[in-house]
């Protein structure tokens, strides 16, 4: 089976539109946390999030598909666009048959659909935009691109809730594997910082209330953490067979060596506390990978910040260690830009990379007193020099659907 | 690499709630389109969808869960217990770390995104419930099934627009050939007849406006077709590794002899009129599943009764077959059951298998004068007896996702 590797990788996040500037910004601790200013939060429980407050979606958009295409979308295709940049593909000679684009979104055009509702309450059904179905489904970001790039490999869109992304890379690099094409776009956009997907995880409890305190809100593996922070953006990574990548002379920058994909079939938004099943997915992928834990020297996790979620994922990671833990670092992205849901892990495996690039693991921040009950190595006080050379990528979505992706450093 | 077959199927359709039903009526050429009763359609330009009418949520959901699971949730759970009954397989039987679920949806719980739009508008943030997020994220029906079954193998949601439930089918597929699992639950799901559903569909023009005569709006291939008909409901197929089947006896309904994907890369709702999206995926199928397309006797078509869509699926099917399409039946199930978006290819799947089973090919209904463009035997004849070992199941999702199962008889 063909082996896959990475080769280029865009983004936009709270914290930079470009993946070398998101990089900068978590190695110096940087928060992309702050007061929400897209919309009026007074009456919500929540005022804070990683929120995109900065992005200019030229040059890929003209002003009438500004106006037509949700945010998400338009996340999405900026992040492709400067992944493929990266990637020195020519798209010219791309075999289009065997390119592909499978992105995923946890809930799609979340703006579109809340004020379309709106408008089909208040108004009537006959003043719904004929763009309201097509924008609002959660497909549209995978088939806007695969349009743009005239890409006729498979298609479609993978959603796990928080896990989406990953589920996307996996189901890329199946495609991949199973020689149905040569190349691929995978990953995953959200707009989630709205009033609807505001209100709605804070009516679940879900969301750090820290108001007075953004950006230490975010704050997994911490003693006191009290929910996560709810962000927005977009990660897409280029993935390609390691043949169809060496016989145009592109630049490989880590491989994908492991995969594997777990459901906890518990409940639909708790973990399970024994982590069992995240401790299988990692132990699929390993195994998958021919590496043994003690080669596996770092993990960004999924942390989130939830009381039962970043203490389940630690005993997971510890079980699948058998408890053999030292020279094992791990880390949370989501300390410093939150939550991106469907967008989260395709970013979170642009950290890893770059992370396996430049042997560095970015500090996780706002750990003002470390829960005792976790017992890994977190990266609590700065970002540190490492040497290691493979990675977990870990994602652990609402439902219980996990996923691993491991990735390899290439020298 | 791991052969897959079939070994139980369960539904929830406007044509009825078990296989049989659906089947039974399809052959008697009945109509499960009429007008909507869930809500008020005055003020809707469309007055008529494929609703389903008579559901009991009962025994998987008391009237409280039905209060917190979405309607697309409650039918996906009832259609996969319906299809492990009839594959004889108690769920904890199997090993639960190679058993998973992968169900589609093509919006999730879109009646609870509308409603809790128009409450977070009118009475604020407070007022929003906190099972809004796992109500209405179209994964949950794969999360819901995966936990009562406590299926621990891989798990997720694929999203294609009408396409969806192939991709959900194709992907269950895989991860049985990479070994990953054994079982898989694969379908998909949908609650469309709703205010957001019909306003949505209508706006774009998609849907057909024959409110004088709903029995007779959905009519692929007829020439005075206008729009497809909405549809809604449910359908699970129990996908098994052959080896895994024959070891615990199972009884074999079908096998999956194939699968091919691709993507027109066109339009975001036209489909291409050249048909070399719908081509390619109907080549790469033939190629996966390893047959010459003069053994496919049958085509279980995505017909949706739109003016662009009907024609360019079969131009590209008389194209791919060269012309040499005597022995070849194709039909429309959505004739009779509308457009049933994200579930549409599992309840198509289904009845492509039941077809099989019984080589009888259900007509598709509404055929008054067909489309001269149209070339195929589109059986608008009533049903027939037919004989054949490979049909064919095409979903081509709004946008270009294209998808082809290949089905065969066992």
């Amino acid at each position: 089976m063909e082996e896959v590797v990475v080769t280029g990788m865009g983004c936009v996040s709270p914290l930079g539109n470009d993946p070398e500037v998101l990089w900068k910004n978590l190695l110096a601790g940087k928060s992309g946390v702050s007061n929400i200013e897209r919309f009026n939060t007074d009456e919500y429980p929540v005022h804070f999030a990683g929120e995109v407050k900065v992005f200019d979606p030229t040059p890929y958009f003209t002003e009438k598909e500004l106006k037509r295409y949700p945010r998400n979308v338009l996340y999405a295709m900026h992040s492709a666009m400067t992944a493929l940049e990266q990637s020195g593909l020519d798209l010219k000679t791309v075999n289009h048959s065997r390119a592909g684009v499978i992105l995923a979104s946890g809930m799609g055009g979340v703006d579109v659909y809340y004020n379309g509702s709106l408008t089909l309450a208040n108004k009537g059904p006959k003043y719904l935009s004929p763009y309201f179905m097509p924008s609002v489904i959660s497909n549209l970001a995978s088939n806007f691109i695969s349009i743009r790039l005239g890409w006729m490999g498979p298609s479609f869109a993978t959603l796990s809730a928080c896990a989406s992304s990953n589920y996307s890379l996996i189901s890329a690099v199946d495609q991949i594997r199973l020689g149905r094409a040569d190349i691929m776009i995978a990953g995953g956009s959200e707009e989630s910082v709205g009033p609807l997907a505001l209100s709605g995880f804070s009516a679940m409890n879900a969301l750090s209330r820290r108001n007075d305190s953004p950006e230490t809100a975010s704050r997994p593996f911490d003693k006191n953490r009290n929910g996560f922070v709810l962000g927005e953006g977009a990660g897409v990574l280029i993935l390609e067979s390691r043949t169809h990548a060496e016989n145009r002379g592109a630049k490989i920058l880590a491989s994908v060596p492991g995969v594997s994909l777990t459901a906890d079939a518990y409940h639909i938004s708790a973990p399970r506390e024994d982590g069992k099943s995240v401790t299988n997915a990692i132990r699929y992928a390993l195994k998958e990978a021919k590496i043994k834990p003690q080669q596996l020297r770092y993990i960004n996790t999924h942390g989130t910040s939830s009381l039962r979620g970043d203490i389940a994922e630690s005993i997971a990671i510890y079980n699948a260690y058998d408890g053999k833990i030292e020279g094992l670092k791990i880390n949370s992205t989501k300390s410093l830009i939150g939550h991106l849901l469907g967008a989260a892990s395709a970013v979170e495996s642009i950290v890893t990379i770059l992370s396996l690039r430049d042997q560095k693991i970015h500090i996780s921040k706002n750990i003002e007193e470390k829960d005792p009950d976790i017992i890994i190595d977190v990266v609590d006080k700065e970002s540190i020099d490492y040497e290691f050379e493979y990675a977990i990528c870990n994602s652990l979505g609402f439902g219980g659907h996990n996923s691993v992706v491991i990735f390899g450093k290439e020298s | 690499m791991e052969e897959v077959v079939v070994t139980g199927m369960g539904c929830v359709t406007p044509l009825g709630n078990t296989v049989t039903e659906l089947w039974e009526s399809l052959l008697a050429e009945k109509s499960g389109v009429s007008n909507i009763a869930r809500f008020d359609t005055s003020a809707y330009d469309v007055h008529f969808a494929g609703e389903i009418k008579e559901f009991d949520p009962s025994p998987y959901f008391t009237p409280r869960d039905a209060k917190r699971y979405s309607r697309n949730i409650q039918y996906v759970v009832h259609s996969a217990m319906n299809a492990l009954e009839q594959a004889a397989l108690d769920p904890k039987s199997v090993d639960p770390t190679r058993a998973g679920v992968i169900l589609a949806s093509g919006m999730g719980g879109m009646e609870v995104y509308y409603n809790t739009s128009v409450t977070l508008a009118n009475r604020g943030p407070s007022r929003v419930s906190p099972f809004f997020i796992p109500m209405v994220i179209s994964n949950m029906g794969s999360g819901e099934v995966s936990i009562r079954l406590g299926w621990m193998g891989p798990s997720f949601t694929p999203v294609s627009a009408c396409a969806s439930s192939n991709h959900s089918i194709i992907s269950a597929v895989d991860q049985i050939r990479l070994g990953r699992a054994d079982v898989m639950i694969a379908g998909g799901t949908e609650e469309a007849v709703c205010p957001v559903g019909i306003a949505g569909f209508s706006s774009m023009r998609a849907i057909s406006t024959r409110n004088d005569d709903p029995e007779k709006a959905s009519r692929p291939f007829d020439k005075n077709r206008d729009g497809f008909v909405l549809g809604e409901g449910a359908g699970v197929l129990i996908l098994e590794s052959k080896s895994h089947a024959e070891k615990r006896g199972a009884k074999i309904l079908a096998r999956i002899a194939g699968v091919g994907m691709s993507a027109d890369a066109y339009h975001i709702s036209a489909p291409r009129d050249d048909g070399e999206g719908v081509k390619l995926s109907i080549e790469n199928a033939l190629k996966d599943a390893r047959i010459s397309i003069d053994k496919v006797g049958y085509i279980n078509t995505h017909g949706t009764s739109t003016p662009l869509g009907d024609v360019a699926e079969c131009s590209a099917i008389y194209k791919a077959f060269e012309g040499k399409v005597d022995h070849l039946k194709v039909n429309a199930t959505k004739s009779m059951t509308g457009h049933m978006l994200g579930a549409a290819s599992a309840v198509e799947g289904i009845v492509t298998v039941q077809s099989i089973l019984n080589q009888k090919i259900h007509a598709t209904k509404n055929v008054f004068e067909k489309d001269e463009r149209i070339l195929l035997d589109v059986c608008e004849n009533g049903a027939s007896n037919h004989s054949f070992d490979y049909a064919m199941s095409n979903s081509f999702g709004f946008g270009g996702h294209n998808s082809v199962v290949v089905f065969a008889k066992n």
